[in-house]
């Protein structure tokens, strides 16, 4: 009675889990499926397969500018935010704990705010304290903000349980500190630095809030959605949902992979 | 861990990053804390040094921020709450479905923002796939309004968005639990709820933590999702945004703003020593 009564809860949560799990994936599985959809009404059953929303997405004028904006300040975010992240993580990796703590809380404060109160704090500064232009650069410093705390969270991780004993035997054998960490360190971290670029990869192309009060004029992909979410309800939205679902989705599929079968 | 020689402790390393925090983040937070004490003349601000902006949130929008904390309040424990029970259900009682159910919690944490609440204004709408699938079912006759365009829009949308955000500091802190010392207590007699309790709540408090106040502070300050699904839910994040998209009054949306964090950050340490009073004893 027991063993049936044990076997009937472990199902409840099982159940629980995968009901979450649907909760999670099918609103984005909609969106996907509707962008594919022959009817302009979002609701079911499907009527058809056509590629007439993409055709229309991609000769929006509009289009192609955001996409390109979307892609070179996702770009930079990644490259920079591992660069200076995985930086800040060697040095905490090697500091005692409890500051290394410390010190990452205070970094991470970012990623608990609302982006909004980042977003009108960095506008209001730099329009009015130091009249610093709004374009891609204050964007991307947006995006920095947000996403190196992520980066150094994640390298940090990895180098908790790194074996520096590797990194001693090179340095005794007579390499340079920057010689020990290109061909000692940076090896074995590579698939976690890889994974951590992608994630930010993916917050930059993910976000709106700030990216709206930092960029003045232009758009990225998020910043169209909004205009065009504003203006009407037309499928096109599904197409260009997509790809941005498809851009970032895959970039934290990837991310997992590589972190996951190597890391 | 062992003290590492001095030649590796480089502090400069910390500096890039350091730069990044203080010049674009802890500055502008700053200068944007001077603001709310100023003033607006004809459309201009004027370097003052006065409380009315503060005066003025607490007059004028005491209702928004009561609605918005007690909305923020509900979401942060139901997503909570959500995200517990989901990584309890992974760690624990899936065996070989922990990783894929995993996967597939953390592949929409980057989803897009706007793209999921798009998703759930036509999932939620009067002929939307919901009302649709609940008439099919037989379970309502006529199609729900109250679904869009209302507070439960923005509970449904902003629980899905902080989700899988805070199932990972939860499940992060479960990791570290052995299954074996679960088994034991329960073969010592130990309930299922002596069991969470004693053993799965303490070792998951920070994580529990992280998520609630990342969830209620998410919120507190969300302005997009009220907008789009929300119809007439005016919170807190809607007014500080029309301060500046319309209103051009920076220094009353500065105000605002503070106003709003440090009451829920107040809020959020508030309800962790109860929590910790009362469930951890």
């Amino acid at each position: 009675m027991t063993r049936a009564l044990a076997i009937l809860e472990e199902m409840g949560w099982r159940a629980f889990a995968l009901l979450l799990a649907i909760f999670m994936g099918a609103p984005l599985v909609l969106v996907v499926l509707f962008s594919f959809n022959k009817s302009a009404l979002t609701s079911l059953p499907l009527t058809g397969f056509t590629l007439d929303w993409y055709r229309k997405l991609f000769s929006l004028g509009a289009f192609w500018p955001a996409l390109w904006n979307s892609l070179i300040v996702a770009a930079l975010v990644a490259v920079l935010s591992v660069a200076v992240g995985t930086m800040a993580a060697l040095l905490l990796a090697r500091v005692a704990p409890r500051r290394a703590e410390a010190l990452i809380a205070v970094v991470s404060v970012p990623m608990m705010l609302p982006a909004l109160v980042i977003g009108v704090a960095m506008m209001s500064c730099f329009v009015r304290l130091i009249d610093l232009p709004l374009g891609l650069p204050t964007v991307i410093l947006g995006h920095l903000v947000i996403a190196q705390p992520f980066v150094i969270l994640i390298v940090f991780s990895r180098l908790v349980t790194f074996d520096w004993a590797v990194v001693d035997s090179a340095r005794d054998l007579g390499a340079s500190p920057l010689r020990a960490f290109l061909t000692v360190t940076l090896p074995i971290i590579r698939p976690t630095i890889i994974g951590a670029g992608l994630i930010a990869l993916s917050i930059s192309l993910d976000d709106f809030v700030i990216t709206f009060f930092t960029i003045g004029a232009g758009n990225t992909l998020p910043t169209l959605v909004w205009g065009m979410v504003r203006t009407s309800l037309d499928p096109t939205i599904n197409a260009i949902a997509t790809l941005l679902i498809l851009l970032s989705v895959g970039s934290t599929f990837l991310a997992l992979r590589v972190s996951r079968y190597h890391g | 861990m062992l003290k590492r020689p001095a030649w590796e402790r480089q502090n400069w390393l910390l500096l890039p990053a350091a730069l990044i925090f203080i010049c674009a983040f802890a500055a502008p937070l700053l200068y944007f804390l001077v603001i709310s004490f100023w003033s607006v003349r004809a459309r201009i601000m004027r370097p003052d040094l006065t409380l009315k902006n503060y005066i003025a949130t607490w007059t004028d929008y005491y209702d928004a921020m009561a609605s918005t904390l007690l909305i923020a309040l509900v979401i942060g424990l139901l997503t909570t709450i959500l995200a517990f029970g989901f990584a309890y259900a992974l760690r624990f009682k899936c065996g070989r479905f922990e990783a894929p159910l995993l996967f597939l919690a953390l592949i929409t944490l980057f989803g897009g923002y706007l793209v999921k609440i798009y998703a759930w204004k036509s999932i939620l709408g009067r002929e939307g796939i919901l009302n649709q699938f609940l008439l099919w079912a037989g379970i309502i006759d006529e199609p729900l309004d109250a679904l869009l365009y209302s507070v439960n829009g923005v509970i449904i949308t902003l629980t899905y968005f902080l989700l899988p955000f805070a199932v990972l500091p939860i499940y992060g802190n479960m990791r570290a639990i052995a299954p074996a010392g679960i088994e034991a207590a329960r073969d010592l007699g130990a309930g299922q709820w002596a069991v969470l309790r004693d053993i799965v709540i303490p070792q998951c408090e920070k994580g529990i933590f992280i998520a609630f106040t990342f969830a209620f502070l998410i919120t507190a300050g969300d302005y997009v999702t009220p907008r789009f699904v929300g119809g007439g839910a005016a919170m807190m994040g809607h007014f500080i945004e029309l301060q500046f998209s319309l209103g051009f009054n920076w220094p009353m949306g500065s105000a605002m703003a503070f106003t709003v964090m440090a009451i829920s950050l107040a809020l959020v340490v508030l309800l962790r020593g109860l929590f910790r009073r009362r469930i951890l004893r």
